[in-house]
């Protein structure tokens, strides 16, 4: 145990044959629609609140490695909100930028009342965020429900909550391949938002890329994507080396991360204006309904 | 080795037009350059020598003229790749918590600042190890969910795993609570060290020796700095929060105060200004506590936990506490009677911390000020255990201002430790019977940690009177002229 900027605990292979809720019977499909919702949650939560995308990205790792594994969290015990919620109030308290119970539990909310799964993020921010304060009670509630959903995470993931996140990497390899200097300026700022957003894509998938690689293949993958989609020239070698990525890996994490976009297009079909069902009634509904419709059939 | 992602033909045939355009560049500009060359003859000599070894090494073809056969190359591309060794990072993976009932304890060993400390066995492997067990106080656990103070030391052990003289947290057990409303009982499962430097002073009749000192020193110097490099402050250095084994290694432990230090906000313009993050000011129990603490600066930098570790070296030196003052007010007199009054010239920010404006301190004029005073003062008390180096070392650490103390760094630079006697071996460290084993410790008693969430209380004016601190200083005996050097 040897928490390093390059390095994070992943899942082993026993973890990643099945997960807790898939042996409560959770179908696989739905675990990941719900671990895709989730993991949207969290960033609406953490832009809402202003958090640096470095903190937003630990609590999502945090969040996705609460259900892996069959010894890892159950969505028939756990609501996928609140487990959110509790995975960014505990990454924002080990930050700098400390967030108040208050403060999450009433953004929660606000996104609850949102109609859909799907929101622009632009209408996000038109809406009158301050009108959606929860009462006393409901507070008091759901604050014990945090500290109690905390308190879960913190033993299934055994207080490992070190997350490396390879942002600023990103930009050092950048600055290694000497791109920053050969480009002008315009084009630099592009490429670099390019590969923040494929990392940023990465936390997204269902493959669950940063519970299975490295920061720094991560990282690489990210840049090649990137460079290719704006049309930068990268070294004609396979400077991937020099970043410890091997081209096994980088193949992979490239056709992982371009796979995303459909996962997210077809997952945008199916609930369409529905809500993604996320609590522990809900998902109970969800798989009775399923299962009838089986019957039907 | 076969790969799913190889170049295929058409990947091939591509890859080679591509090569042969560069190479057609690549020989258009070094005609290009030789022609230069025969004109200027310096600059591409040089630059000729200092580009081209990376890139043939990455890529053997491209020096190569021919290029229309692209099969060798290919083959030659793969077994150089295979060579290559690329770094493999690993931290590990993570399970549940186990619950405490995996451990059998044995004794307790003593109530640390937040914790119960307790000796234990690991029933499955017979292994003793040491837990701690957090204190969950339900007023805490209702405001902020699980202590972030817990949450700190855990996840700053796990990042100090490495280091040979902090103190290895194996695992964090963790039993649910039976109660909704209860908090679970968490205990962090530790390495078990036999004694603690405190009590093993108590029990000790005479310091350890010079040449004993600079080896606990200098570990304790390597774990300060360590945690420096990492950004972290530990705010609680003191005796008995430093463990020794038998073997005569040091490890740093009861991470409860620290924290990491808040990111430098004053050195990105571009960013959106965020105020210093004012840091708590009650850290550091008193006996150690650094001047600029008591007197109650917002911002404070790692030059803390150096006076904290002068405090111990003295320690170390005398076998008692050199600063053991009663109370706030106590302990500053005591430390300006030790330091003395610093000069507007020499420290201006003293007379404007929150605290000292309250006091009614006497203006100094500069005499008795002087970073020399610290040192007549330090020559006077260990004439006998202290060369000149390590007074020098010892009242630098204890300098009123916090930018005078050394860095940890420099701290294990200092020429102290090169000086006869050398830092003893370790391994031929005295043994000692352990404490912490059967019976209940004596306790001398020493102030406790502050508590989390305590307003820091602030020195009244007029309370105390400042004024006559140095006034007999004058008739003072002035240290001995030279010092004995022992081994």
């Amino acid at each position: 145990m040897h928490p390093s900027p390059l390095a994070n605990p992943l899942t082993t292979v026993a973890q990643l044959e099945t997960t807790g809720s898939q042996l409560d019977g959770i179908p696989a499909d739905l675990e990941d629609s719900v671990r895709f919702a989730g993991a949207r949650l969290t960033q609406a939560t953490g832009t809402l609140l202003r958090l640096p995308q470095e903190v937003i990205a630990q609590a999502i790792v945090i969040f996705m490695r609460f259900w892996v594994g069959p010894e890892g969290g159950s969505l028939a015990d756990f609501g996928a909100d609140q487990v959110s919620a509790a995975s960014l109030y505990l990454t924002t308290k080990l930050s700098a930028y400390t967030k108040s119970p208050r403060s999450i539990i009433n953004v929660y909310a606000y996104l609850n009342s949102l109609p859909a799964a799907f929101v622009d993020a632009e209408q996000l921010q038109q809406q009158k965020a301050d009108k959606h304060y929860v009462s006393e009670g409901t507070y008091q509630t759901r604050k014990t429900t945090l500290f109690d959903t905390e308190q879960s995470i913190l033993r299934i993931l055994g207080f490992q909550l070190h997350v490396a996140v390879p942002y600023t990497l990103c930009i050092t390899y950048l600055q290694t391949l000497d791109i920053f200097t050969q480009l002008p300026r315009p084009r630099v700022s592009e490429l670099a938002k390019r590969t923040i957003a494929y990392l940023n894509t990465a936390l997204l998938s269902p493959q669950l890329l940063y519970l299975t690689h490295q920061p720094p293949n991560l990282a690489t993958a990210a840049i090649y994507l990137a460079a290719k989609e704006v049309a930068v020239k990268l070294p004609d070698v396979e400077w991937w080396e020099v970043f410890d990525t091997d081209r096994e890996e980088l193949g992979f994490l490239v056709v992982g991360l371009l796979s995303v976009e459909s996962f997210a297009a077809q997952e945008k079909k199916r609930w369409a204006d529905k809500k993604v069902p996320m609590t522990v009634g809900e998902i109970e509904t969800e798989v009775a309904s399923r299962r009838s419709a089986e019957r039907e059939d | 080795m076969a790969s799913r992602w190889a170049t295929d033909e058409v990947d091939q045939a591509e890859e080679a037009r591509r090569k042969q355009e560069k190479e057609e560049k690549k020989r258009l500009k070094l005609a290009k350059q030789q022609a230069q060359q025969v004109q200027d003859q310096a600059p591409p000599v040089q630059e000729s020598e200092s580009r081209p070894p990376k890139r043939r090494r990455l890529s053997p073809s491209a020096e190569e003229p021919d290029n229309t056969n692209v099969v060798p190359k290919e083959k030659e591309k793969d077994t150089t790749s295979s060579e290559r060794k690329l770094l493999r990072f690993s931290a590990g993976s993570w399970g549940p918590s186990r619950l405490s009932s995996n451990f059998e304890t044995l004794n307790a060993i003593e109530e640390g600042s937040y914790g119960w400390v307790s000796r234990a066995r690991d029933i499955s492997t017979g292994e003793i190890v040491a837990l701690k067990k957090v204190k969950m106080d339900k007023p805490a656990h209702t405001a902020d969910g699980f202590p972030i103070t817990a949450l700190r030391e855990i996840s700053i052990l796990q990042r100090c795993a490495s280091h040979p003289n902090i103190v290895t947290l194996r695992e964090v057990l963790m039993d649910s609570s039976s109660s909704a409303n209860s908090p679970s009982s968490v205990v962090l499962v530790m390495e078990f060290l036999e004694h603690d430097l405190k009590t093993l002073q108590e029990d000790m009749p005479d310091p350890f020796l010079p040449s004993e000192i600079k080896t606990l020193l200098r570990q304790l110097g390597g774990a300060v700095a360590f945690l420096h490099d990492n950004h972290i402050l530990h705010r609680d250095l003191k005796t008995s929060n430093i463990l020794l084994n038998n073997r005569g290694a040091l490890k740093l432990a009861d991470f409860g105060m620290s924290r990491s230090m808040p990111p430098p906000t004053s050195s990105s313009p571009s960013t959106t200004t965020t105020p210093p993050t004012p840091l708590t000011q009650l850290v550091v129990t008193l006996w150690y506590r650094a001047p600029e603490l008591l007197l109650g600066t917002p911002t404070y930098t790692p030059a803390i936990d150096l006076w904290s570790l002068g405090c111990i070296f003295g320690e170390l030196l005398s076998n008692t506490a050199i600063l053991p003052g009663k109370n706030e007010v106590d302990q500053l007199s005591l430390i300006l009677a030790f330091c003395g009054l610093p000069s507007e010239k020499t420290y201006p920010a003293f007379y404007r911390l929150p605290n000292a404006r309250t006091l009614n301190l006497p203006r100094d004029s500069g005499a008795k000020s002087a970073p020399d005073a610290t040192l007549r003062l330090v020559r006077a008390r260990y004439p006998a255990a202290l060369t000149a180096a390590g007074a020098e070392l010892l009242a630098s650490l204890l300098s009123l201002h916090p930018e005078a103390r050394p860095s940890a760094h420099d701290l294990l630079q200092h020429r102290y430790f090169a000086e006869a006697p050398k830092p003893k071996p370790p391994e031929l460290f005295p043994t000692f019977p352990s404490k912490a084993g059967q019976e209940k410790r004596r306790r001398r008693a020493s102030p406790h940690a502050p508590r989390r969430g305590d307003v820091a209380p602030a020195l009244k004016a007029g309370e105390v009177d400042f004024s006559g601190l140095f006034a007999g200083r004058e008739d003072e005996e002035v240290g001995g002229g030279f010092s004995l050097k022992m081994g």
